[in-house]
């Protein structure tokens, strides 16, 4: 990356906040941890292992701030309700950033109190403060088993949650994360051992929590951070609950382009445009949910996600649904036959998507379930002037949805603020998404104010010889684009966002972009970006570089 | 389970375990104590466990020097370097071979487990090396490392 680590942590206002805030946390709560076992007068005979039993105490009371923690960004349904409210004091949209953050402190503190629990047990032994070996405490005590159980859990957590792991195989990471469960129930736990205490045997007792507060003088941590613990377990079960209401797979639909569209019709499920759901199918695997945007907007009558069969899961749910990929392939080259047949008509078709019909095959379309919908920036389309909506690749998904509910809007006249929409869609080889590009032949179609919505498509794969003859041929002077059938035409290589914003800042400031609009106010300019991070980081430096005193560029990323 | 490679994730075990081993080895030189010793140990109060006189080779090799641990911790090191792998490492048989790799792993946790520290290090290479034989049963080959072909968002 260009810029330097410490550019990047400490010049950063955000983050500069976010880093003392929670980086100071930690050393507060490890100081704190410290000084008070060292200070503790009853604590005096474990005073005696020294330094170790500090840090350990300390790391100890860190660890459980992180286990505190760590299930918060978590928590995807109180997200979503405490997000349009919050959005200005904490990026809610970066809680997976947030969850790593936290387990690399706890994967750090875990090592720090590991040792010096090591050094302590070593020493319990060797002076006989209490009467055990070092092997008792750590395999015979409530402490050291859960201690080491939960080692073994963040191991196998951390291995599988590496993105190359997550790319090859979701599943792995998917149920091997639900270790979290044990993981939990080990920290809470942790301290029922009672090794914290004023005398050598531990003072057990037979009601909740088992043990005496007398004489066992933990932090009892385990108080405060069970909570966010019960608050996620609550929320899995509502999950649950709601997936199970009524929910009915209405139609598949297969687009030449290979992607299949699941009409879904679910009347408990309200959602808005640009955000997401986690879809299950039984029949294909009773565990697994996999998120998937939502492409229907608002107004229509029924929830719809389009599925390219590109995993194993999606290949089966291709299967079972009859559109595996013998049928798909075959239905694609029915339509390139079907368009080298319409060659002289106008201008060709991408052929029309297919309705597969429940009765035709034996068995009646899978039960499907929903969870959802979660929340994403795209919400906020409506507060701006001008919205840049950028999707690069497979990220255009979302703004299906995004546009089909501008086009309701627009048809209510309820734009609220909103008076011009940019559409960007950059993307290696537009005729993979095929089913998209009729989308977008509908939206362009409908489209009264030939000002309204502008798109423009930059095709960034590098053209073949046979492919430059074909556009310029069949380009100059058809109505249609040759690539995407669309009247927009499709820009070649990768676009200059830098001189797109700042052309964009000229046309409004001269008020030739915004006709009647009051030059004194400023006028607001939302991105929203969904694909790499790569992109994602040149637009928001010409978002900011282009900002003046009369429009300003705000920018927001998705995530999937 | 999915188009799981097991040898990549083996690797990050792998890299795990040896790391934790050499820090586990780093603080067996310091605190010196065999893992074995309540085989056959009496424990004396203060002193902790005396080992049985049958074991004083291994006393000898921890705790009078610590041999095992310093193996332990060059051998972590190695491990690092040929999982990481080391720029002169690459694409070596070291590097590319998975046996090799379960080998030195098995190693790694036999030594692992005579100290102290080591336990779970010796624990966690076990389980990479399930994963590498686990690959090695699936056929896995490890691909040609990649030439200096640019990163992306360099030009």
């Amino acid at each position: 990356m260009g810029e330097s680590w410490f550019r990047r942590e400490f010049l950063t206002p955000r983050r500069l906040i976010f880093n003392v805030g929670f980086y100071g946390l930690h050393l507060f709560f490890f100081a704190y941890g410290w000084y008070s076992q060292a200070t503790n007068t009853r604590l005096s005979a474990l005073n005696g292992l020294k330094w170790s039993v500090w840090t350990s105490r300390g790391a100890g009371l860190v660890l459980a701030f992180d286990g505190g923690l760590i299930l918060l960004p978590m928590l995807r349904n109180v997200i979503r309700v405490i997000r349009p409210r919050l959005a200005w004091a904490f990026p809610a949209d970066e809680n997976i950033w947030f969850h790593r953050q936290v387990a690399y402190s706890m994967a750090f503190w875990a090592m720090v109190h590991t040792t010096a629990h090591y050094v302590n047990f070593f020493n319990v032994e060797r002076t006989q403060v209490r009467p055990e070996i070092a092997l008792d405490i750590h395999y015979t005590q409530a402490g050291g088993i859960t201690g080491h159980f939960m080692l073994l859990i963040m191991v196998l957590m951390y291995t599988t949650a590496h993105h190359k792991v997550r790319a090859q195989c979701f599943e792995a990471f998917w149920y091997t994360h639900h270790l979290a469960f044990f993981f939990m129930i080990g920290l809470y736990s942790h301290a029922t051992g009672c090794f914290v205490r004023d005398d050598a045997e531990p003072d057990y007792i037979t009601s909740f929590p088992f043990y005496s507060t007398e004489h066992c003088l933990g932090y009892e941590s385990w108080r405060f951070v069970i909570w966010p613990g019960i608050i996620y377990f609550g929320e899995r079960v509502w999950r649950e609950i709601r997936a199970r209401r009524a929910t009915r797979l209405s139609k598949v639909l297969v687009h030449p382009s290979g992607a299949m569209e699941l009409r879904i019709i679910k009347p408990s499920f309200k959602y808005v445009a640009g955000q997401w759901l986690f879809i299950q199918v039984p029949d294909v695997s009773g565990f697994q949910w996999h998120p998937f945007t939502i492409t229907s907007a608002p107004e229509d009558p029924y929830v719809s996600v389009h599925i390219r069969q590109v995993g194993d899961w999606t290949q089966g749910l291709g299967e079972r649904v009859g559109a595996g990929p013998s049928v798909v392939q075959s239905l694609t080259q029915a339509a390139m036959k079907g368009k080298e047949k319409d060659e002289n008509s106008q201008y060709g078709t991408r052929g029309d998507f297919v309705e597969l019909d429940p009765s035709y095959s034996a068995r009646p379309l899978p039960v499907v379930r929903i969870d959802g919908p979660y929340g994403a920036p795209a919400e906020d389309v409506f507060k701006v002037e001008v919205a840049v909506l950028i999707g690069a690749g497979i990220g255009v998904t979302p703004f299906a949805s995004i546009l089909k509910h501008i086009w309701y809007r627009q048809r209510k006249g309820t734009l609220g603020s909103l008076k011009r929409v940019e559409f960007f869609w950059v993307c290696r080889d537009a005729p993979s998404f095929g089913w998209f590009q009729s989308l977008l032949q509908e939206v362009e179609a409908a489209q009264a104010d030939p000002n309204f919505l502008r798109i423009n498509i930059y095709l960034t794969q590098k053209i073949g010889e046979d492919m430059l003859w074909n556009i310029a041929v069949n380009d100059a002077g058809a109505e249609y684009d040759p690539l995407t059938l669309l009247r927009t035409r499709t820009m070649f290589g990768r676009p200059d966002w830098n001189s797109i914003y700042s052309r964009m800042r000229q046309a409004v400031e001269t008020g030739q972009y915004l006709p009647g609009t009051n030059a004194q106010l400023r006028t607001k300019v939302g991105t929203y970006f969904c694909g790499p991070s790569v992109l994602a980081k040149s637009i928001k430096e010409a978002c900011v570089a282009n900002s003046s005193a009369h429009v300003n560029f705000s920018f927001a990323k998705e995530h999937f | 389970m999915g188009n799981l490679i097991w040898h990549e994730y083996a690797r990050f075990v792998s890299l795990t375990a040896s790391a934790y081993t050499i820090w586990a080895a780093f603080w067996g030189v310091l605190y010196r104590k065999f893992f074995w010793d309540f085989v056959g140990g009496i424990v004396r109060n203060p002193g902790g466990i005396q080992p049985n006189p049958n074991v004083s080779v291994m006393i000898t090799l921890i705790v009078k020097a610590p041999v095992i641990q310093i193996f332990a911790f060059v051998l972590g090191c190695a491990i690092v370097m040929v999982e990481y792998p080391a720029p002169f490492l690459k694409n070596t048989i070291f590097s590319r071979s998975l046996l090799v790799k379960t080998m030195m792993l098995l190693v790694q946790s036999v030594l692992a487990i005579l100290f102290y520290q080591g336990t779970n290090g010796a624990i966690w290479s076990l389980v990479a090396m399930g994963c590498y034989i686990r690959a090695q049963m699936l056929g896995e080959k490890v691909e040609e490392a990649k030439q200096n072909r640019g990163r992306g968002g360099k030009a």
